[in-house]
C-alpha cells in the first residue's frame, strides 16, 4: 500500500466529510445559480463558525467518551450577559470577554467535577446544570435579554478582511492550536487513552480525572465564546438562542468521524462537520424543506454516525 | 445431544433462573421512596400553610392535574431507567403528540381517532428507540439523543408555531370528577394500579434483571433486544399518552413543549429513588419525585420568589438526588458486605 492510500485509509471518515461538503456546495450551485458566489460563501463560512466553535468543546468532550449538553445555556448565558454588561460600549469587552470565558470554564469545571467526584453521568450532571444555568441566568436578568450587542462583537463576528471573514481566522486559528494539542501534546495523547478506555488509563498512570475535568472546562469556554460572538452576529440576544447548538454540535462531530463513544477523532474532521450542516441548512430552505427537516437531518446524521463508530469498535475488538 | 450453547458454567443443563423481584427494593428497606413521599408531604403542608385555602381536595386535584403530563412521561422514563438506559426522545414524542392533536382533534369522533394513532405512533417511536439500543446495542443517551431531534423535527412539520386548539369539553375533562373525586387523582391511581401489576409481571422482572446484572439476565434466558424494546416502547406510548393530558392543559399546541420536559422526567425518576445504573425503583416512588417538582413552583410562587426560580431548583433537585442516591447505594452495599 502507497503512503498515500495508507494515510487515506486512516483518515477515511474525515476526508468523506470534506468531501460531503464539496457535493453540499456544488449540489447547491446547481439548485441555484450564486450558491458558490464570494459573499455567499462568505455567509456559509461566517454561519458555520458558530456550530464549529461549540462543536470545538464537544469534540474534546466526546474525545473523552462523554456529553455536554450544557451547551446551549451556556452558550445563551454568556450572549446575554455581554449585551447586559456591555451597554454598548465595546471598551467593556476588554474585561468583559475575559470574564465571560472564565464563568464559561467554571461552569465546565462543576460538569467535569460532579462527574468525577460524584460519579454523576455526563449527560445526566450536564442535563441538571444545563436547568441550573438557565433558571439562574434568568433570576439574574429578571428575564429581560439585554439591549445591543457592543460593536467589538458585532465587528468579530461579521467584519471581512477584504472578503476573508474575521471569525474565519478565529477559527483557523483554534484549527491549529486543537490540532497541535490533540496530536502532539501529553495532554492529548492522555485525553485519547481516557476515551478508549479510563481503567486501562488510568493504570498506564493517566488522571483520568484530571482529562475529564479539562475537556469540559474546554467546552465552557468555547460555548462561552460562541455566545459572544453570536451575540455580534444576531446584534441582540434572546433566551432560546442556544438551543439549535445542542444537537448542532453533537452532529458536527458524529460528520467528523469521531466514534461518539470516545477515543478517536480530531478537530479536523469537525470542522468539515460544521461547514457540511451550515452548507445544508442554507441548502434546505432552497429545496421547499423547513427547519423541521434540519432537525430530522439532524438525528439521522447522529444515527447513523453512531452505527458506523460502533460497528468500528467492534471491529477493531474482533481483530485484537 | 445436548447442544453447547445449552451448557452453563459447570457443564451442566441450563435451567432458568427465578428472576428477581421489583419488591425486593421495598423489602431492603430502601429509604428513597419512603423519603420522596415525606419531602412530597411536607411541601404540600407548606405550599398550604402560606396559602389559605389550599387544603382541600379540589386543590389536590389541581395540583395532580397540573403534574399528570409529567407523571405519565416519568412512569415511561422510570421503566427505561430501570434497565439502566435513559431515554431523551419523550420529549420529542411529546411536542408531536401535542402538534397532532391541536391539529386534528377536530371533533368528538375525531379526538378518539387520532387519540389511537398518536398512541400508536409513540409506541411505534418507542420500537425504533428499543430496537436501535436493544437489538443494535447503539448507546441510549446517543440513540435517544438523535430520534429526539427527529420526533422534534416531525412536531415542527406537523405544527411549525404554538397554536392549533382542541375541543373545549376535552379539555376541561382534566378539572372535571367523578363522585368529588377529581379526574387527574382517578388516572394517577389507575396508573398506580396498572403499576402495581406490572411490575409482577415476567416482562417485569426481566427489565429488572437486565437493569441489575446484563449478563446475568442473558444467562438465565432473558433475550436482551426483546426486554429493551418492550422498556423503550412502553416509554414511548407513556409519552404519547402524556400529550394527550399535556393539550387538555394548555388547550393547544406547542412544536417544542416536551424539551422543557426531559429533565424533570429524569429527576422525578431519580428523585423517587429509581437508581440511574438499573434494576432497582418504581412508580411509586417516581409520583412522588413528580409531585415534588410540581410544588416546587408552587412553593416558589407562594414564597414570593420569581418563578424562573424552579428551573434552577428542577436542576439541583436532580444533581442532589443523583449525589445523594449514589451515596446511599454505597452505604447500603457496604452494610451488606459487612452483614455477610
Amino acid at each position: 500500500m502507497s503512503s498515500l492510500t495508507r494515510s487515506f485509509a486512516r483518515n477515511r471518515s474525515v476526508v468523506l466529510a470534506y468531501a460531503l461538503v464539496v457535493v453540499l456546495l456544488v449540489a447547491g450551485e446547481i439548485v441555484t445559480a450564486g450558491f458558490l458566489s464570494p459573499d455567499h460563501v462568505d455567509e456559509l463560512v461566517i454561519t458555520s463558525a458558530f456550530i464549529a466553535l461549540v462543536a470545538l468543546g464537544q469534540t474534546f468532550v466526546i474525545l473523552s467518551g462523554g456529553i455536554d449538553l450544557s451547551i446551549p445555556w451556556v452558550l445563551n448565558g454568556s450572549a446575554v450577559l455581554l449585551t447586559t454588561w456591555a451597554h454598548d460600549d465595546s471598551l467593556r469587552m476588554i474585561w468583559l470577554v475575559p470574564v465571560l470565558l472564565v464563568v464559561g470554564g467554571v461552569i465546565g469545571a462543576l460538569n467535569g467535577l460532579g462527574i468525577t467526584l460524584f460519579k454523576i453521568p455526563p449527560i445526566i450532571m450536564t442535563l441538571g446544570m444545563s436547568s441550573v444555568v438557565e433558571g439562574g441566568l434568568l433570576l439574574y436578568t429578571n428575564g429581560g435579554s439585554g439591549t445591543q450587542a457592543p460593536g467589538a462583537a458585532v465587528y468579530l463576528a461579521t467584519h471581512r478582511w477584504g472578503s476573508f471573514p474575521v471569525i474565519a481566522a478565529l477559527w483557523l486559528g483554534l484549527l491549529v492550536v486543537a490540532t497541535i494539542v490533540l496530536a502532539s501534546t501529553s495532554f492529548g495523547r492522555r485525553l485519547y487513552a481516557t476515551g478508549l478506555n479510563k481503567r486501562v488509563a488510568a493504570f498506564s498512570g493517566v488522571s483520568v480525572q484530571a482529562a475529564t475535568i479539562s475537556v469540559y472546562v474546554i467546552s465552557g469556554v468555547c460555548a462561552a465564546l460562541a455566545g459572544i460572538v453570536l451575540a455580534g452576529y444576531v446584534g441582540s440576544t434572546y433566551f432560546g438562542m442556544g438551543t439549535p447548538y445542542l444537537f448542532s454540535s453533537v452532529a458536527a462531530v458524529a460528520i467528523g468521524g469521531a466514534s461518539i463513544l470516545g477515543g478517536t477523532g480530531n478537530f479536523i474532521g469537525t470542522t468539515a462537520g460544521a461547514l457540511a450542516l451550515a452548507v445544508l441548512a442554507a441548502l434546505l430552505p432552497i429545496l421547499g424543506l423547513q427547519q423541521s427537516a434540519l432537525e430530522i437531518v439532524y438525528g439521522l446524521v447522529i444515527l447513523v454516525a453512531v452505527t458506523l463508530s460502533s460497528g468500528k469498535l467492534g471491529g477493531r475488538r474482533a481483530a485484537e | 445431544m445436548i447442544a453447547d450453547t445449552d451448557l452453563d458454567h459447570n457443564g451442566g443443563p441450563r435451567r432458568s433462573r427465578p428472576l428477581p423481584s421489583l419488591s425486593r427494593g421495598a423489602a431492603n428497606g430502601d429509604v428513597r421512596p419512603i423519603a420522596a413521599w415525606v419531602l412530597a408531604a411536607a411541601m404540600y403542608f407548606v405550599y398550604a400553610g402560606l396559602q389559605p385555602g389550599t387544603l382541600s381536595v379540589g386543590e389536590i386535584g389541581t395540583i395532580v392535574g397540573t403534574a399528570l403530563p409529567l407523571a405519565i412521561l416519568a412512569l415511561g422514563e422510570g421503566i427505561v431507567i430501570l434497565t439502566a438506559g435513559v431515554d431523551l426522545s419523550v420529549g420529542g414524542l411529546l411536542s408531536l403528540g401535542t402538534a397532532i392533536a391541536a391539529t386534528h382533534f377536530t371533533s368528538a369522533g375525531a379526538t378518539a381517532e387520532w387519540s389511537v394513532i398518536i398512541l400508536a405512533i409513540g409506541l411505534a417511536a418507542g420500537v425504533v428507540n428499543g430496537i436501535l439500543v436493544g437489538v443494535l446495542g447503539l448507546q441510549p443517551f446517543i440513540v435517544t439523543l438523535a430520534t429526539w431531534s427527529i420526533y422534534d423535527g416531525i412536531a415542527l412539520y406537523v405544527l411549525p408555531l404554538e397554536g392549533g386548539s382542541v375541543p373545549t369539553g376535552y379539555a376541561n375533562w382534566i378539572s372535571g370528577d367523578v363522585a368529588h373525586i377529581p379526574n387527574p387523582v382517578i388516572v394517577l391511581v389507575v396508573a398506580a394500579v396498572v403499576w402495581l401489576w406490572f411490575k409482577e409481571t415476567r416482562v417485569a422482572r426481566r427489565i429488572l434483571a437486565v437493569g441489575s446484572d446484563r449478563e446475568g439476565a442473558r444467562m438465565a434466558g432473558v433475550s436482551l433486544g426483546r426486554t429493551t424494546t418492550v422498556a423503550y416502547a412502553l416509554s414511548g406510548l407513556c409519552a404519547a399518552g402524556a400529550a394527550l393530558f399535556y393539550v387538555m392543559l394548555t388547550a393547544s399546541g406547542d412544536p417544542t413543549a416536551g424539551d422543557s420536559l426531559i429533565l424533570p422526567a429524569v429527576a422525578a425518576v431519580v428523585i423517587g429513588g429509581t437508581s440511574l445504573f438499573g434494576g432497582q425503583g418504581g412508580f411509586i416512588g417516581t409520583i412522588a419525585g413528580v409531585l415534588i417538582l410540581t410544588l416546587v413552583g408552587d412553593v416558589v410562587f407562594v414564597l414570593h420568589l420569581p418563578s424562573y426560580s424552579s428551573v434552577l431548583a428542577q436542576g439541583l433537585l436532580l444533581i442532589i438526588a443523583v449525589v445523594l442516591g449514589g451515596y446511599l447505594r454505597s452505604v447500603q452495599t457496604r452494610r451488606k458486605e459487612r452483614s455477610q
